[in-house]
């Protein structure tokens, strides 16, 4: 009855939060806790606590004990340009066992692309304890930006971008 | 010879029976390659004015020269990015992208060409089909900024294009906007954004204007002479965001 082994949900936030945290943990030396950032930016604490696990699943940080630390692939993150960041985040999203779960599976698919119903009829099954539309927004939104999926919603096809 | 330049530009609104006051004789330049800010309180016509720049609004009184010609109807060399982001949102991010470029009468080929530019420097590949309303805010607002950059403008006004944002979209927004305003290849290098919050002006221009309300007049030009990128904790960082708050409080 459990999830399969290493797949795990994402939090439902924007990748753009996720680099704005990183860019103001540089600004403060790479270290910061994280309930002081979120009083400091008058930010909600549990949507906080959602970009640092983001941020934690990309790779760029580490949450010792709700502190926040940047690790050197955070700062090297943050020297590259917008084109060099979406491939370091199709990297770190192809490592994922969700993303590439999805990719393995579209790979088999005529045309590699499935319907969005049977999209979430795979994640309900995967991850029974998440909101499976939420998290397909989710995942539709971090797979664009990583070039990795597609969604085109008048057709309702859900694919595999471009090598 | 100034790029845009304001010559005793006064606005009045009518409200009610009587008339308001909301610009009073701005004279001001504008040069290319500045990045400018304008701040100061809710009122203060700081809006009205950036629209008066690009001819949206006309001027009551006074005149706009861009390239010493007075300009009258909308400027095309500048575009503006809205705080609201303005998307039509039945159409595609590709399809609001080119939007502004049929406007302008640009041929098909040449539209598509200028969108995909642009999508890829604001780093919308890969949203070309999403609509609007599949969109966070943080990329609402890169759609509103390749409109903008695909009509290839001499200036870009920016109205509170930061405000509709949580604090960390916000906070990786404005870094990607300093790193393309010093990319060599953009073909835009001249900025004036309207903002609210000291702190973004400081960070980002190297001009402040600041403005006093009631009726909307400029109290201050500041040139911003401090190193990029820019240290938020410095002392003269500090220093200066304290004296244009000074600036501002001690008008209102």
């Amino acid at each position: 009855m459990s999830s399969a082994p290493g797949i795990y949900p994402i939090p439902d936030i924007n990748l753009p939060q996720v680099f704005g945290l990183v860019e103001i943990l540089d600004d403060r030396g790479g270290r910061e806790d994280g309930y002081k950032l979120a009083r400091d930016l008058n930010f909600n604490l549990s949507e906080l606590l959602k970009v640092m696990k983001a941020a934690e699943i990309l790779q760029l940080v580490e949450t010792p004990g709700g502190d926040l630390v940047l690790l050197p692939q955070g700062k090297q993150f943050l020297e590259a340009d917008i084109n060099q960041r979406k491939l370091i985040i199709r990297q770190r999203l192809r490592e994922h066992g969700l993303f590439n779960y999805l990719v393995r599976l579209l790979a088999t698919q005529e045309e590699r692309s499935l319907a969005k119903e049977v999209v979430l009829e795979h994640l309900a099954m995967l991850l029974p304890n998440e909101d499976p539309e939420k998290l397909f927004n989710t995942l539709v939104n971090w797979g664009r930006f990583g070039e990795l999926f597609g969604y085109n919603k008048d057709e309702d096809r859900f694919y595999l971008d471009q090598e | 010879m100034a790029l845009l330049e304001l010559k005793a530009v006064s606005k009045q609104f009518s409200r009610g029976r009587g008339r308001l006051l909301v610009l009073d004789s701005i004279s001001t330049t504008i040069e290319q390659g500045q990045f400018i800010a304008m701040v100061g309180p809710s009122g203060c016509g700081k809006s009205t004015l950036l629209r008066i720049m690009n001819g949206l609004i006309p001027p009551s009184a006074g005149q706009v020269l861009y390239q010493g010609r007075q300009i009258d109807g909308i400027n095309p060399e500048c575009a503006l990015v809205f705080q609201s982001f303005a998307l039509l949102p039945w159409l595609s991010v590709k399809a609001n992208v080119e939007m502004g470029l049929e406007a302008r009468g640009v041929p098909l080929v040449e539209r598509e060409r200028r969108a995909s530019i642009y999508i890829d420097k604001v780093g919308l590949d890969g949203f070309e089909e999403a609509y609007p309303r599949e969109l966070s805010g943080g990329m609402k607002q890169r759609v509103g900024f390749a409109r903008a950059l695909a009509v290839e403008p001499k200036v870009l006004l920016m109205d509170e294009p930061f405000s509709a944002l949580d604090a960390l979209t916000a906070i990786s927004l404005r870094g990607e906007l300093l790193d393309m305003w010093q990319l060599p290849d953009m073909p835009v290098h001249t900025m004036v954004m309207v903002t609210h919050i000291i702190e973004e002006a400081v960070e980002l221009a190297d001009r402040i204007i600041v403005m006093a309300a009631s009726p909307g007049r400029i109290v201050a030009d500041l040139q911003i002479e401090l190193p990029r990128p820019r240290d938020k904790r410095t002392e003269a960082f500090n220093s200066l965001t304290d004296r244009i708050f000074s600036l501002i409080e001690e008008r209102a």
